[in-house]
């Protein structure tokens, strides 16, 4: 069971990495600037997923706070960018 | 006592995020959230304890509505992309939230981006949510319908 | 006890990756910004929480962290979406193959 285990994680990771790069393509390669915030925000989601996975991995669970603090700082981030794009202004 | 409930809200995150039960974590846990408590501004209702358990039974009860909304639109959105023909009429359709509070407002719009192919763009003066939706063809009615269910709730939740 | 577990994160960790999967083909596929934020907001819901119930099944440590992450994900997914739909609106992206636009009409008075 463990073995299989390990194998449908390898498989996750490695598709998860396709998908990242996927999301870099949208970001260097987007139709307009909101376009490109939306590919940038979906990266940092696919990170957290990815740090998930290792978590997993390594049956470790320290990677989930690296997880917590980068959806806490991409949620900022993106809600921060938005706000300048929209407003040109942050405050 | 206008610090005490924030406090009582926020120690079990604080708990949770740390993993002891240690007395020494719970006391500086118990700072920190006394610490939050008075920089955040203060409260403009005040908490009815003996409305709390009600209350709590409406929350639980919308937080497991909004579950299954959660599901249906994850699995909505599935078909929608994995079938070649991309069967989408998007639209932005005005919803009116019917009240004037703008803590119910907020949840609702929240409440509606959850809901299948939905997505608030926009909140007027008047409390009308300007909603993207994926499938604009629909009948109107529905949709109002659905609106006054999610109010009934928030009004037993928040009063 | 252990095995069953197993099993179940399995299951999740191939449901929260076609979830991740049809997100990102979303994003290649619909047309505009406005149907993408449909797909994408599906990614951080599902995808990431579905992986994080496996992994609470299996590290025992990361419970409350965990359960803290997906609150923080059910929460902030709507309202990233919703703040990038408002910017989206706010400097005039225009809708692809709309059918009706209630916001256009009320706002069009406005120099």
């Amino acid at each position: 069971m463990s073995a299989v285990l390990d194998l449908v994680l390898y498989l996750a990771l490695a598709i998860h990495l396709g998908l990242l790069a996927v999301c870099v393509w949208r970001v260097w390669r987007g139709e307009n600037v909101i376009d490109r915030l939306l590919g940038a925000d979906v990266f940092a989601t696919l990170v957290m997923a990815v740090l998930v996975l290792v978590a997993l991995l390594t049956l470790n669970s320290l990677y989930i706070d690296v997880a917590l603090a980068l959806a806490a700082l991409g949620f900022i981030g993106t809600i921060a960018l938005a706000k300048y794009i929209a407003d040109q202004q942050i405050f | 006592m206008r610090y005490l409930w924030v406090m009582i809200s926020l120690l079990p995150v604080y708990l949770a995020l740390t993993a002891n039960l240690e007395v020494s974590n719970l006391i500086v846990g118990a700072l920190l959230t006394l610490f939050v408590a008075v920089l955040l501004p203060p409260m403009q209702r005040s908490i009815n304890v003996a409305r709390l358990p009600g209350a709590l039974l409406a929350l639980l009860q919308y937080i497991i509505v909004l579950m299954i909304e959660l599901i249906r639109s994850g699995l909505q959105v599935a078909r929608i992309v994995l079938s070649p023909s991309l069967p989408i009429r998007p639209g932005i359709i005005a919803i009116p939230s019917g009240t004037n509070s703008e803590l119910a407002t907020a949840l609702s719009a929240h409440a509606i981006s959850v809901t299948p192919g939905e997505l608030v763009v926009e909140i007027d003066d008047q409390g009308v949510m300007y909603t993207h939706c994926l499938d604009a063809s629909q009948p109107e009615e529905a949709r109002l319908f659905a609106q006054r269910q999610r109010h009934d709730l928030l009004r037993r939740i928040i009063q | 006890m252990q095995p069953i577990l197993e099993l179940i994160a399995i299951l999740a960790v191939i449901g929260g990756t076609a979830f991740s999967i049809t997100g990102v083909l979303g994003l290649v596929r619909l047309p505009d910004v406005y149907t993408r934020l449909h797909a994408t907001g599906k990614v951080g819901v599902f995808g990431v929480v579905l992986l994080l119930i496996a992994a609470l099944l299996l590290t025992p440590l990361g419970l409350g962290k965990g359960l803290v992450l997906i609150v923080l994900l059910l929460i902030g997914g709507p309202v990233t979406a919703h703040a990038l739909a408002s910017a989206a609106y706010r400097i005039r992206i225009p809708l692809k193959h709309a059918l009706r636009d209630d916001l256009a009409e009320t706002s069009e008075p406005e120099p």
